[in-house]
């Protein structure tokens, strides 16, 4: 007689708690565990790709220089942002109000900073002449991290760009985002079928050797 | 948390990964209802990337580099390459160009990374025992200098062996400014003897360099010089290399040993004369009469004929710190004309400086209250001399006592002043191991601590203000660069010495001294005496104790009794059953004038007289206290700790200074049993399966999993000892085809000696947690490389061999074909992977594999010390709980080898690859690569006739081979035939 019952609880109590994870889930377009694409976090200093990688047209590798060396493509030191940044402080139309404004008020044109851009100099402790001020603490910049795998999981850029594979493949048309956005899901299943894909059809016409092993990825 | 700053350096590691709070809790338990299908809706954890600001220029994240430096682990000065990730040094391994140690590194060497982030390392200057500044120290130190000078009390320095031409410039410049000042050498391991009977034979006050590269004759009594005795690593190298098995006739030097424990080297004697400590002399000088012709027939004297055979390439060493064993054995060298061909005093060994009776001069004049101050560098005599706690006592007495030492232990926390010197790997420094050569240390990380090297503590206590960089450039400017060999400008021979962590130049001594023959007197007999004799002797592992608060180390096994976490008393099976005792009885063994007493647990083990009972020196160490839960927290842990709180009992209290000489031997010794039991985790019967009878068959009792040999037999047929491969048919349909590299490993059991380094550095390269002793008990040790060690009784003779035992990654693995998740699976280059996330943890692999060398992860083990956990390589997972691991044939180092051949357009070379074991392998007793390629050493040693594999008869085709045991005797049973 009793358990019937006990069974009815249980399973409405089931019930109860997998609704409302259903009812998300179908909100979230049922994204699988890990599954992080379309993350689009605010970064502390909106650095914009679109205009550096895309309309300035300064090459990934520029910046990111560790992913052809190194198993990270690595995120540039603010020293690397400083070979520019140390000339071009501010946005070309705000620099040129200045100096017309200047010219209007017979006198020497100020620097000007963008607000952004402060951010960088103030994080390298930077006055307003950009030279180091020591009452300034330098502190380091701390973007938010979007591209990420597992930590059982080992990914190396080197193999990669080795191989011919565009940065645009894994990370999407950067040079078009404003704000840099996940657009793929980085799942083992978008992995590994990128890379029977390869073998089968070889990169820009050459043939690889991309690795279906288990180790290949986790160790 | 209050030095934050320094435990959780550039702030990386997240304080906390947020409390649980009800609603998580209660998506938690809705995610369990709900299986897998619908999980992980919940956007991850935010993860912040912070780069560097301004990026130094060699660091290249993710990439490693590699600089050479000097081990400090011991006085060896063996050469390392230092491996550095994102600016941490993560693991050390061999410099295959170091002359000395060529390649190789001790269990101790691959241990010492571990030590940078050790967080019970003094993080700044102690006064009294409350953390200070530099500034104060100097002050004070300066201060009380000063008074004394006007006083004349002594200033005494008593420093570990000290070799390097800078710290030797600095120390004596210090020491000059006073009028009554002196530095004293004294090393808790002691060859004081060795120095001494030179002093009196040669003249000259040093340790000869022994050529075991050179030795076709080798006569040890009680030197472990394969173990712990000079220079380990180097002494290997050597000693295997003449026993290459190579040529024809087969080169393999013929090794006697005569001791009276069972120690490393003694278990790869050809030939083992075991012998209480009194017969010793008697032995010697039985060989040497036989030598100079006065006795014959006895078996000293035909050993003698063998020695005199191999004149100028024989080798005749004793370990004991008798300085009348000593004399003699000088004499017996001398008649065999081994000076100048395998004992080198011409460019002699510096590794080595202890003077016993400077240091009971020392202690005579602290009795006498003649010492005004006293500085302590690299040494520990409250823990180590024979009479420590009067030292410790007499230490009260004096007005100052500066320590440098970077814990806080017996000694140091007596001294009024501690000023810690930087680990090795933080420090500028160098040392003169072998006259002629001279090593440099470089920082490889900034100091995590407070800290202040050594040589710049000096120089600002001699007014001299200096950087040690600028020191040892002044220095070597002076003093190394015109011994240079080539001729150079001094920047580029500094440049090049840092480069290689070396350099060769002239050595300062090109006089072969004389020997003079009257300096030998003939023995005096020694009385017997009642009661057993305690033999103190260090482990492969520990060894006086100085890396006593290093976890790795304490949870080697012992390469011969395989015990971890403790110290013991050895006792033969006779003397156990005369005492009535067994292995794990605690026993009581005290002086005769019961002065002093220790109780420690019994190993019974072969291999020694009856009247022996040997005990490891190094434990019952200060500071040990901090490996009580070592171990997992959980409702059945017990400590790794003794019932003293300490791992292990001090020994040291056995040892005494006799005739000059810090005597490692004591007489008399009375053993009773307490009635108390304890339990020793020892991992050899581990894994030991013991099959029904039925099922057995004639197989049950001897598993061929060593093969053995003698030389005679060896010579005349190289498969010689092979056992024959017992018909089976294999479960498996399939044959395994590997079109690109197919990876293998052959390891050579007539090479290996079982020292356990591979066992840490693959410790370190995997990031192996330490379980602790409770959990080694539970056989949840998780080494991935284990060493058996297997005892054959041949005639009442005991013959020792190690057995490496790695995962086999057999072709047809038996763990893959349980597996009901494919956790682990073949690789298309016969790996056998295993896929932590995908393991569920059913161990049906670990119970299906008949290696035995699958490892589960019964805990999440305490990875809670976040400055240690630095020490982690950041290119393996670190697998938690409920996973199984095991040996992948350091999969990511293939993977970075694969990587960068392929940017160049190449495969990877032989000389590309090397895992951690193999690496650090100081006898090169292990060979990996590519099978698939026959130029590989690998490939090569697998079609060697004395290659077989274990189990073979399973049809697992393991890729994992060995080599048979050759042993130079005429019959494999008999020790004594040659």
């Amino acid at each position: 007689m009793k358990a019937p019952h006990t069974l009815t609880t249980v399973l409405l109590i089931a019930v109860a708690f997998v609704a409302p994870l259903l009812v998300d889930a179908v909100r979230r377009n049922y994204r699988l565990a890990g599954d992080n694409s379309g993350f689009e976090p605010v970064q502390p200093i909106a650095y914009s790709h679109r205009l550096h990688a895309g309309e300035l047209g300064i090459d990934c590798q520029h910046c990111h220089s560790g992913a052809e060396t190194s198993r990270m493509a690595g995120i540039p030191p603010a020293n690397t942002c400083m070979n520019c940044h140390t000339f071009v402080t501010a946005p070309f139309n705000a620099v040129r109000a200045e100096d017309e404004a200047a010219a209007r008020e017979n006198r020497k044109p100020r620097r000007i900073i963008s607000p952004e851009l402060r951010k960088l100099y103030n994080a390298l402790g930077l006055d307003e002449e950009l030279h180091p001020d020591s009452a300034m603490e330098q502190s380091a910049i701390q973007w938010v991290r979007i591209h990420a795998v597992p930590d059982f999981a080992s990914f190396d850029h080197r193999a990669h760009l080795g191989a011919g594979v565009d940065c645009q493949t894994c990370h999407g048309e950067v040079q078009t985002m404003e704000r840099v956005r996940q657009v793929s899901t980085l799942s083992m299943g978008w992995c590994v079928n990128c890379h029977r894909d390869a073998n089968a059809n070889g990169i820009k016409g050459r043939k690889v050797n991309a690795p279906l092993d288990c180790a290949a990825c986790h160790y | 948390m209050k030095h934050k700053s320094q435990d959780n350096p550039q702030g990386e590691f997240p304080e906390e990964f947020g409390s649980q709070s009800r609603r998580s809790f209660l998506r938690l338990a809705g995610f369990t209802f709900a299986g897998v299908a619908l999980a992980g809706c919940e956007q991850s954890r935010i993860e912040k990337a912070i780069p560097y600001l301004i990026k130094p220029e060699e660091i290249t994240p993710g990439k490693a580099s590699w600089y050479a430096s000097t081990c400090r682990g011991c006085s060896a000065g063996c050469g390392i390459l230092v491996k550095n990730r994102d600016g941490r040094p993560i693991k050390i391994e061999g410099n295959p160009d170091h002359p000395v140690s060529r390649g190789g590194v001790c269990a101790i060497g691959q241990a010492m990374v571990l030590g940078i982030y050790d967080s019970m390392r003094l993080t700044g200057p102690l006064i009294n025992g409350s953390l200070s500044t530099w500034n104060a120290v100097d002050r004070t130190v300066a201060g009380t200098l000063q008074s004394l000078q006007s006083k004349n009390r002594g200033v005494r320095i008593l420093t570990g062996a000290l070799n390097g031409p800078t710290e030797k410039v600095i120390l004596d410049g210090f020491l000059r400014r006073f009028s009554n000042a002196k530095h004293i050498v004294w090393s808790a391991l002691s060859q004081s003897a060795i120095l001494e009977a030179h002093r009196l034979t040669h003249g000259m006050r040093v340790l000869p360099r022994y050529r075991f590269d050179k030795a076709d004759v080798i006569v040890s009594f009680d030197a472990d010089f394969l173990g712990t005795w000079i220079s380990p690593v180097e002494f290997t190298r050597g000693y295997t290399e003449k026993r290459s098995l190579k040529g024809m006739p087969p080169m393999c030097s013929y090794h006697v040993q005569v001791e009276s424990r069972l120690s490393l080297t003694g278990a790869k004697a050809d030939r083992r004369i075991v012998i209480a400590p009194a017969e010793r002399i008697a032995l010697i000088q039985e060989l040497y009469s036989a030598l100079t012709g006065k006795r014959a027939g006895s078996e000293m004297a035909r050993l003698g004929r063998r020695l005199q055979e191999a004149r100028g390439r024989s080798l005749v060493v004793c370990g004991s710190n008798d300085l009348q064993a000593q004399l003699l054995i000088n004499a017996i060298n001398h008649a065999l004309g081994n000076y100048g061909g395998t004992i080198d005093l011409n460019t002699p060994s510096y590794q080595h400086q202890s003077d016993d009776r400077a240091v009971q001069g020392l202690v005579e004049e602290m009795r006498e209250g003649n010492v005004g101050a006293l500085f302590l560098a690299g040494v520990n005599p409250v823990a180590d001399l024979p009479n420590g706690s009067e030292f410790a006592g007499l230490m009260k007495n004096i007005p100052l006592v500066v320590s440098f030492a970077d814990h806080v232990d017996e000694t140091s926390s007596q001294a009024t002043i501690i000023a810690p010197d930087h680990h090795f790997l933080e420090s500028w420094s160098d040392a003169e191991p072998v006259d002629g050569i001279v090593t440099v240390n470089q920082p490889v990380i900034a100091p995590l601590g407070n800290t202040r090297s050594l040589m710049e503590s000096l120089s600002i206590w001699s007014g001299r203000p200096k950087s040690a960089l600028q020191l040892m450039q002044e220095t070597w400017s002076r003093s190394v660069f015109p011994r240079r060999k080539k001729g150079m400008g001094f920047q580029e021979f500094w440049d090049r010495a840092v480069h290689d962590g070396f350099v060769e130049v002239h050595p300062t001594r090109r006089v072969l001294p004389r020997f003079r023959p009257g300096s030998v007197e003939p023995p005096v007999a020694q009385a017997v005496t009642e009661g057993f004799t305690a033999v103190l002797y260090p482990k492969v592992t520990v060894l006086d104790g100085r890396h006593a608060q290093n976890a790795w180390l304490q949870e080697i096994p012992d390469p011969i009794t395989k015990i971890t976490w403790d110290n013991y008393a050895i006792l033969s099976p006779e003397a156990a059953e005369k005492i009535g005792g067994m292995s794990g009885d605690i026993v009581r063994l005290s002086l005769p004038d019961g002065s002093s007493a220790l109780e420690l647990p019994a190993w019974v083990q072969p291999g020694q007289p009856e009247s022996v009972v040997a005990v490891a020196l190094g434990y019952g160490r200060k500071g040990t206290e901090r490996f009580t839960s070592i171990g997992p927290k959980w409702l059945q842990g017990r400590p790794s700790t003794g019932p003293n709180g300490l791992v292990g009992v001090n020994a040291s209290v056995f040892l005494e200074f006799d005739n000059g000489e810090v005597k490692y031997e004591r007489n008399g010794i009375k053993i009773e049993k307490t009635g108390r039991r304890s339990v020793l985790a020892c991992t050899q019967t581990y894994h030991s399966v013991d099959s029904p009878p039925l099922l057995a068959g004639e197989q049950r009792h001897r598993r061929p999993l060593v093969q053995m040999t003698s030389l005679a037999e060896f010579a005349a047929d190289p498969t010689a000892g092979s056992y024959p491969k017992p018909e089976s048919r294999s479960l498996w349909s399939e044959e395994h085809h590997y079109d690109g590299y197919h990876w293998g490993m052959v390891i050579d059991l007539n090479a290996c000696t079982g020292c356990a380094a591979c066992v840490v550095s693959c410790q370190a390269e995997n990031n192996i947690p330490v379980v602790g002793k409770d959990e080694v008990l539970r056989n949840r040790e998780m080494h991935w490389l284990r060493i058996d060690r297997y005892f054959m009784e041949n005639d009442g003779t005991t013959d020792v061999v190690h057995q490496p035992m790695l995962c086999h990654h057999c072709d047809n693995a038996p763990c893959e074909t349980v597996c009901p998740v494919q956790a682990t699976v073949h690789s298309s280059e016969g790996l056998n992977q295993q896929i932590y996330n995908r393991c569920v943890g059913t161990r049906y692999c670990a119970n299906n594999c008949p290696y035995k060398i699958r490892r589960f992860n019964w805990f999440d083990y305490p990875r809670d010390n976040e400055k240690e956990n630095m020490v982690l390589n950041p290119d393996v997972t670190v697998r938690s709980r409920g996973v199984m691991e095991k040996c992948s044939f350091c999969v990511q180092r293939i993977q970075e080898a694969r990587i960068e051949a392929k940017r160049q357009g190449t495969t990877i070379r032989d000389d590309q690859l090397k895992t951690a074991c193999e690496q650090s392998c100081p006898a090169r007793a292990i060979a990996f690569g590519d099978l698939n390629n026959p130029e590989t050493r690998v490939s090569m040693l697998a079609k060697d006739p004395r290659q077989y594999q274990i189990l073979a008869e399973l049809e697992i085709r393991p890729t994992v081979s060995y080599m048979t045991v050759v042993k130079n005797r005429l019959d494999v049973k008999e020790q004594d035939n040659v």
